[in-house]
Parts: C-alpha cells; structure tokens; sequence
C-alpha cells in the first residue's frame, strides 16, 4: 500500500470517527484503533498513540465550535478532572502490574451492564431538575445551555461524589489502558450526577482532552506517537470533530443518547474481544 | 471586555482553542503534502494492508535535538511532529487559561481546582515519561 493510499483511507475513517466521537464525548478511539489494528495492520502500540491523538483531536475540535455556545459545563468538567488526572497517573504506575486482559475483560462487562440503566433514559429529554444543594452547591456545579428550538435548559449537578468516584475509575483505566474512557465519564455524569445528555457527552468530550494529554508525554517518548500514522487521523479527526460538534448543537438529547449507546455497545465489545487477544 | 462575564469567558477559550486547532491543522497538513512529495505517486499495491516496507516508518526522531534538526532540513515528519506536538498543547492551554479566567472572575475555590488539574496534568505530561516505573 503506497503512501497517498494510506493517508486517504485514513483520513476518511478518521472524519467518520471524529464526527461520532465529538457527538458523543468518546473521542474517535473506538473507531481508530480496530481501523488501525484490523483493516491495516498497524501495530498496537502506535494504533493506540494514534489513538490518543484522535481523542485530543476530537477534544478540542469540537470544542472549539461549542465552548462558544455554552455547551460545556467547565466547573463540572474541571471539579471532576482532578479524579481523572490523579486517577490516570496512579494507574500508569500501576500498569506494569496489571494483566490487561483481565481489566479489559471486567470493565467491557461492566460497560454492557451499564447499557441498560442507559437504555431506560431513552425517551428523556430534559432530566428532572434536582435541587442544588450540599458539595453541588458549594461547588456551584450548575449551568443552563441553549436548545436548537432557542429555548434555554437550567440543570443542577446532583451526587458529586458518586460521579467523582466513577472519574476516579475512568482515569485509572485511561492510565492502564491507554484509552480515553469517555464511556464512564458520560456515564457517571449521566446515571450519577443526571445532567443533561448534551451536558453530559460535551463535558465528557472536554475531559477526555486533558486526560489524553497527560498520558500522551509517555506515548511520545516512547515513539508510539508515529507521524506517518497520525497526520493522516490528525486531519480527519479535526474535520469529523467540528463536523460533528454542529450537528450536536441542532440534534435534541434522546437523538444524542440513540447515537451513545450505539457506540457504548460497540466499545464495550471492543474491550471485551480485546481481552480475548483480538487487537481492536 | 469584562472577564467577570462567564461569556467572556467562554469567547476566550473558544478562541484559543480555535487557533490551536487550525496552526496544528495547518502544520500538519504542509508535513503530510511535503511527506506525499517527497514518497512519490508511483507505485502501487493490490494489498489492503499496511506494510511497513513500503511505506516508510518508524524512522523519525522524538527527541527536542532531533525534531529541531529535522525542522530545519523541512523534513516531514519532523513537521507533522510540530504540529501534533502543538495539538497536543491545546488542552493545556485551556486548562491554564481557565485557571487565569477562574481569577478573573473572583472565583478562588475554582482557580485552585484548576491549579491542581494544571500541576497534575503536567506532571503526568513531562515528567512520568522519565520515571521508569511508568514505562515498565
């Protein structure tokens, strides 16, 4: 396969992820990776550096289009971000000692389990309201954002410590694991903290960002960041992600949560067939 | 503009981040262009899958010296690398904007959060790198 081939091919499959991972707050990873590993061949190692590119990319380049739009709640985000990024230094310490397979195996489980509160909420809109009060309100974790119809949602963030708590998980597994974990962070802002799905997979999308970054100085030194492999996803995932940032801003919350948990299904496979040494 | 505004405050991370997005595009792009030049448009494979022999790989240099080196003599991976190494920047910078505007705003339990994520997210990017236990 010459270069031009390879570079188009990945361009392309680098907008379809970028277009998904910015609506849903998951990066492109769980498209990159099996597209890296099983269409081309690409060794693991360097399809997860790739990899975390992609979630950055995604990251900032969706939000780029919607931090404008008061989409992100940056409180949420940030109050949470100190689990993610204590969580993801812990477990990169901890990843010589871990089998993989078997973490791969547990938390694609648990990801299929977690379709099923997730499917409950499908016809949610707007969640009811809680009042905000105790750790939310000193942390003033509380925001309203604009519906596409120009109407505007109030939402209070509820059980801060529960979605801390699942941040801590989703940053130990982004350190273990060398993925962005957006699946259990939009989970935990969805089930636990009930904010809004927009809220949700837009502030998902922010974090993942800043976790993939703090993981990325290791992969670079390593040299699994290769340029030949991620120029190609780096453009993509830029288009597809501010692509994928408009439609959000004009799809309605159910239509958002139908796109997730297509996604959700499909990365808790992915792990779980990882896990059976299937490089996806 | 008043940055006690949280709309300010939006405009402005959205503008940086807009910037660092379109230089790392931008930068990425002329490597990738200078890269299909340089490879050639001859050639041509009926096989799906990547091969390393043909496609050249894992020859770049991810060393500070060897990416100046390479930046000088406009070799293209070593300008993709500038421009992943200045996308890779963007969420740092917007942490460490968010930690100045959070002070703008008079909101001190939220500039030491930030503060915290911004040591912590450092620390991760530019250090555990040279920690052996993290790359065991």
């Amino acid at each position: 396969m010459i270069v031009l081939e390879f570079l188009t091919i990945l361009i392309l499959i680098s907008v379809f992820a970028g277009v998904f991972g910015s609506i849903v707050g998951l990066g492109g990873g769980v498209v990159v990776i099996p597209a890296l590993t099983l269409l081309l061949g690409v060794n693991i190692h360097f399809a997860i550096g790739a990899s975390i590119v992609s979630i950055i990319g995604t990251s900032s380049g969706a939000a780029s289009v919607y931090v404008k739009d008061r989409m992100t709640n940056l409180r949420v985000g940030m109050f949470l971000e100190l689990a993610t990024t204590s969580g993801a230094i812990f477990g990169a310490a901890l990843a010589a000692y871990v089998d993989s397979a078997a973490l791969e195996l547990i938390f694609g489980s648990i990801l299929l389990v977690t379709l099923v509160p997730t499917i409950m909420k499908i016809g949610e809109n707007i969640p009811k309201n809680p009042e905000l009060k105790d750790l939310s309100k000193r942390l003033a974790l509380t925001g309203s954002y604009p519906e596409p119809d120009g109407s505007v949602v109030n939402y209070n963030a509820t059980r801060p410590k529960t979605g801390l708590f699942g941040m801590v998980i989703a940053g130990m597994l982004s350190g273990l694991l060398g993925i962005g974990s957006g699946a259990f962070k939009v989970i935990s802002m969805d089930l636990a903290m009930k904010l809004p799905m927009k809220v949700s997979t837009t502030t998902s999308n922010f974090m993942i960002g800043v976790t993939a970054a703090a993981s990325a100085g290791i992969y670079f030194a390593r040299g699994d960041v290769d340029p030949l492999i991620v120029a190609p996803v780096a453009l993509g995932i830029l288009i597809g992600a501010v692509l994928g940032a408009r439609v959000l801003m004009r799809a309605r919350n159910p239509t958002i949560r139908k796109i997730f948990i297509v996604v959700l299904a499909a990365a808790a496979v992915e792990m779980i067939l990882a896990a059976e040494g299937i490089a996806v | 503009m008043n940055l006690k505004d949280p709309e300010a405050m939006n405009e402005v991370i959205g503008n940086v981040l807009r910037f660092g997005v379109v230089t790392s595009a931008a930068v990425i792009l002329i490597g990738t262009i200078l890269l299909v030049a340089t490879s050639g448009f001859s050639g041509t494979s009926m096989a799906l899958t990547y091969n390393p022999n043909q496609v050249p790989h894992g020859t770049f240099d991810v060393s500070l010296a060897g990416l100046v080196k390479g930046l000088i003599g406009f070799q293209p991976f070593s300008v993709i690398e500038l421009g992943v190494i200045i996308l890779l920047a963007t969420p740092v910078s917007r942490v460490l904007i968010s930690v100045l505007l959070f002070a703008a705003e008079g909101d001190r339990l939220y500039v030491y959060i930030t503060a915290v994520v911004l040591a912590l997210l450092l620390f991760s990017m530019l250090v555990t790198p040279f920690i052996p236990a993290f790359n065991a």
